[in-house]
């Protein structure tokens, strides 16, 4: 017998639109008109907007804007502004770092300028943007959870983009622009240190990305299990428990023997999706600068297996006298 | 919203699911496919093939038609013709035969004058005289001092030309890339599909600084912590460019060679990697002494758009092969190839070739279905017993 | 051992699937019933098995124990023990086990009158698993093409395979998966941590509610999903990674065998651009 489970909304109800919770402390007025979107309704709350636009969020648009000008231009301009090559080549196509011998001095324009300059603007994006999720928080009297869980995002970005090649000394190191061409790097960046997965942060990192897959389908799949009882009410649940998180705790409880709370497991959830970026960037960090060779470091840490051999001994040419290299 | 937004929502959905199924269907392989293991179980060292593509390889990889020995007795073709500078140690039969051959495999539509002028046929005013002059060196050269590469399968002009004028796989250095806007970035060499490399965004031509030039293609260090490997993410991106052109020119995957946990480790790699090793010095002698010194040779219709000769990479020989021709050893039945002082017995004697598949590459007997193997019957007959 | 304050009024007779009331009791705070038993039965003799492995093999070090899978050669028949039979017996073992979790999971919901979703979800995770050890390598021929059960070796497997399709990341699956991967990361960064900054306001504010909660999203980003919304999505995204994933690696072999890189080709070769 079918029954409902919940994953999308069959009748929506329709009040007034909802100004928002007043703010403190905020120059600003809220912006725009708000109205129902009945697509968005189907899957969470129809109502879209009023926005709080903001000093920092529009000078973080303005800036984001640049660097995204800045690379499409480059972009098509290497593709000598072809209209239809760009779009056939778009995911191939890229905004290049500056050549390897350049050092961390700057380039010019044309030889690495760009990039430099579009991920300055990008960083202060990035940066304003922060600003500006620290600020609302603060204005509707809330903790800065969601700030400090983007802080974690943008330690990754600037160990990828900035604090890794100033160490390496040399803008050459950090990731192209480009949708094909930042996984050439990615593997490239493995190939050259020796296999990361033996990079014992990458193996943590990784650890974090699979459990907060793992932690979210939990999560996400108990509370629409229970959301018959008003799961979703989850501050409430917090606050006052209802049979809903009772029932919730209980299923975990007696599956694997133990069970977070309403508020425990969104702990959980924010150190496990925290942690991935954070260790990921001490893993990218590390490499290079402090180990050259993970597989090699593997070995000496006695983690790397062996298998019995299958050829005859295989040697280097190269060390035979008198060879080429 | 709407009625009318919610039908045309749905026309969008089905049209954009019948376009992915299209594509899906299009692109895509289908079982039964093929297996090889060539490392420990487990550790993913195999390759794999699509049956059906490989009869395809098969069938284009078959040798041409054996050309009978005209026997190896009599005088010398230098002690009868004039100008006969590289194989004058040929007797007359064996130099005909050599002849008859080259015309097959290089020039079959256009017969001998192609190279010669048909009232002298020793003149040399031709310019496919000198070069195939050369080429005959050049083929000597390979089959006698590249044996830790080409082995005694060895190669002939078929090899390469397979029947054309110009080989079907040759290669020019790239013209720098114009930019409309001088101000924006110049080409990094990479960043657009290109072929070469199986359609990635890898350095579109690491064919001139590999195989014409000497780079260093090495980029791990050998020991854990850093001491004096200075080779940059950029140098990785170039050489593995260089090692997809590798993949794609003999048809294998990386663990062919490699164990990609440490590909540099000489220990966990196959023995075909030091045989490319070989490989890549053939390649580069090959380019850098026989075919760079011939520029001035060749018309200008024969050079690419920088002026620059023609050069040779993996393809050329390989051709999407494993083993040029799966294997099948043409020298063995045209030793008038290999060199004066290699040439051993007249070619209807010749020792039968190595047609299947040698050990190295089979760790572990694989059930019938080898379809990399040709199947008896065909390939070069009465010289070489049937397997 | 000592329930929770609420959890008596819930230990009701019930719900179970197979066995009615033989095996509905509880052992401490563990939910027993048929599939807990067949559950402790395949991890019991799976992880004795694994042990076996370890102790016929080189070395103890947790990092470089391996069971490997049989030899190609074999094909879709039965190894001996010692080259691979033991690595088929485990993944038995483990298909049983979490097979078992899931229809437990499924007995435990139905007792406390809650939907399936958490065993279906699980599902979608068992179907990664299988797909990788039973159905990519039934269609192409071989047992010995799943991965080996070892820390660090099933590592080596895993770039050894990726390697063989030259550059694993053009795998068009691949890419759906990992961008799955990454936003399932994000969003659960934001639920949790909006779900905390309500709850955990600074010294001297007053705990929030959930207009607080979508105003937050509503002023940075113009919408707000809503408190029931976000859970559809997290497992939404989260079952959409493992799906993809499992996806990108039944294609890699059966269907298509060259360089992913190679794929795009479809792309740039449309009719419409020369």
């Amino acid at each position: 017998m079918a029954q409902y489970q919940n994953l999308f909304t069959r009748v929506q109800v329709r009040g007034p639109v909802y100004a928002g919770v007043p703010m403190t402390g905020s120059n600003w007025t809220r912006s725009g008109k708000p109205y129902f979107l009945h697509f968005f309704g189907v899957l969470g709350d129809a109502q879209v907007g009023p926005i709080y636009l903001g000093a920092t969020g529009v000078a973080s648009l303005i800036c984001g804007f640049i660097a995204f000008e800045i690379i499409g231009l480059n972009m098509w301009a290497s593709v000598n502004w072809d209209p239809v090559q760009f779009l056939r080549q778009l995911p191939w196509l890229a905004l290049e770092p500056p050549a390897p011998g350049t050092g961390l001095r700057l380039p010019p324009l044309n030889e690495g300028g760009w990039w430099l300059m579009a991920g300055f603007f990008l960083t202060a994006s990035i940066l304003l943007w922060w600003v500006r999720i620290y600020r609302r928080a603060r204005s509707l009297g809330m903790g800065t959870h969601v700030a400090w869980a983007f802080a974690a995002a943008i330690w990754l970005y600037l160990v990828l983009g900035f604090i890794r090649p100033l160490l390496m000394g040399s803008w050459s190191e950090a990731v192209p622009f480009g949708i094909f061409p930042h996984l050439d790097w990615t593997a490239a960046f493995s190939i050259r240190y020796g296999n990361l997965f033996y990079n014992p942060f990458h193996m943590l990192s990784i650890v974090f990305l699979y459990g907060s897959t793992l932690l979210f389908a939990m999560h996400g799949a108990t509370v629409l299990a229970i959301s018959r009882f008003g799961a979703e009410r989850e501050l409430e649940q917090i606050v006052h428990r209802g049979t809903a998180f009772e029932r919730g705790t209980l299923f975990w409880r007696w599956t694997m023997g133990f069970a977070a709370t309403a508020e425990s497991i969104h702990r959980w959830a924010w150190w496990f999706a925290v942690l991935c970026p954070l260790t990921g960037g001490i893993g990218i960090l590390l490499t290079g600068t402090v180990v050259d060779n993970w597989y090699l470091w593997g070995v000496k840490h006695g983690i790397a297996p062996t298998y019995p051999p299958v050829w005859g001994p295989v040697v280097d040419p190269s060390l035979v006298p008198g060879a080429p290299r | 919203m709407n009625h009318g937004i919610r039908l045309a929502f749905g026309l969008l959905g089905i049209v954009a699911a019948v376009l992915v199924t299209i594509v899906v269907l299009l692109s895509f392989d289908r079982p039964p496919i093929t297996a090889v293991q060539r490392g420990f179980r487990g550790v993913g060292m195999e390759q794999v093939y699509n049956p059906r593509e490989v009869a395809t390889y098969l069938a284009a990889n078959q040798p041409p038609e054996l050309i009978p020995s005209l026997g190896d007795d009599g005088p010398r073709a230098s002690e009868i013709y004039e100008n006969v500078q590289v194989l004058g140690h040929l007797s007359e039969g064996e130099f005909t035969r050599a002849m008859l051959a080259m015309t097959a495999w290089v020039a079959p539509e256009q017969g001998c004058t192609y190279c010669h002028n048909p009232e002298n046929m020793a003149s040399e005013e031709l310019y496919t005289y000198k070069v195939a002059r050369r080429m005959i060196q050049m083929t000597q050269h390979i089959n006698a001092d590249y044996q830790p590469h080409v082995a005694e399968t060895g190669v002939t002009c078929h090899t390469c030309h397979r029947g054309q004028p110009v080989p079907e796989y040759i290669w020019f250095n790239e013209p720098p890339a114009s930019n409309a806007a001088g101000m924006l970035q110049v080409s990094s060499g990479q960043n657009k599909a290109t072929p070469l490399v199986n359609n990635s965004s890898l350095p579109s031509d690491p064919l001139t600084p590999y195989f014409e030039g000497a780079h260093s293609i090495r980029v791990q260090g050998d020991t854990a912590l850093p001491t004096s490997n200075r080779h940059s993410i950029k140098e990785a991106e170039w050489t593995y460019a260089l090692m997809v052109h590798f993949s794609q020119a003999l048809g294998v995957n990386c663990t062919f060679c490699h164990n990609s946990r440490n590909f540099g480790d000489w220990s966990q790699s196959s023995p075909q990697r030091v045989s490319a090793w070989h490989g890549i010095g053939m390649t580069r002698d090959i380019n850098q002494n026989y075919l760079k010194p011939l520029q001035d040779v060749f018309p200008d219709y024969r050079l690419g758009p920088t002026g620059d000769v023609a050069k040779v990479n993996c393809s050329t020989c390989h051709q999407g092969v494993y083993k040029p021709l799966f294997g099948v050893s043409m020298l063995a039945d045209y030793p008038e190839f290999r060199g004066p002082e290699r040439q051993a017995t007249p070619a209807s004697a010749a020792t039968p070739a190595p047609v299947l598949v040698p050990a190295p590459l089979l760790i572990v007997p694989v059930p019938a279905p080898l379809l990399i193997v040709p199947a008896p019957g065909v390939g070069p007959t009465p010289t070489t017993p049937p397997q | 051992m000592a329930m929770l304050t609420f959890e008596e009024k819930y230990r009701v007779r019930g719900g179970t699937l197979v066995g009615g009331d033989l095996f509905d009791f509880w052992v401490g705070p563990f939910y027993v019933g048929f599939f807990g038993v067949t559950s402790i039965f395949f991890a019991l003799l799976g992880t004795l098995l694994i042990i076996y492995g370890a102790a016929i093999g080189p070395t103890w070090n947790v990092w470089q124990i391996n069971i490997a899978p049989p030899d190609l050669s074999y094909g879709l028949g039965f190894a001996p023990i010692r080259e691979g039979g033991l690595w088929q017996v485990i993944t038995i073992c483990a298909i049983g086990a979490f097979v078992s979790w899931a229809l437990r999971q499924a007995e435990i919901a139905r007792k406390l009158g809650m939907g399936y979703h958490v065993p279906v979800a699980f599902g979608v995770a068992i179907f990664a698993y299988v797909s990788l050890v039973v159905i990519r390598p039934v269609l192409m021929g071989a047992w010995g093409h799943g991965f080996p059960y070892g820390i660090m070796s099933h590592l080596d497997w895993v770039s050894n395979t990726g390697y063989q399709y030259l550059h694993f990341h053009y795998n068009p699956a691949h890419m759906l998966a990992v961008s799955f991967f990454f936003t399932t990361t994000l969003a659960l960064s934001l639920h949790g941590a909006l779900v905390l900054s309500a709850a955990n306001p600074p010294r001297g504010e007053v705990v929030k509610s959930a207009e607080h909660e979508n105003t937050f999203f509503r002023d940075t980003i113009g919408w707000s999903i809503g408190t029931l919304g976000i859970h559809r999505l997290g497992l939404f995204l989260a079952l959409s990674a493992g799906f993809w994933s499992a996806v990108c690696i039944i294609i890699s072999g059966p269907f298509w065998t060259r360089g992913w890189p190679e794929w795009w080709g479809w792309w740039l070769n449309l009719p419409i651009w020369k």
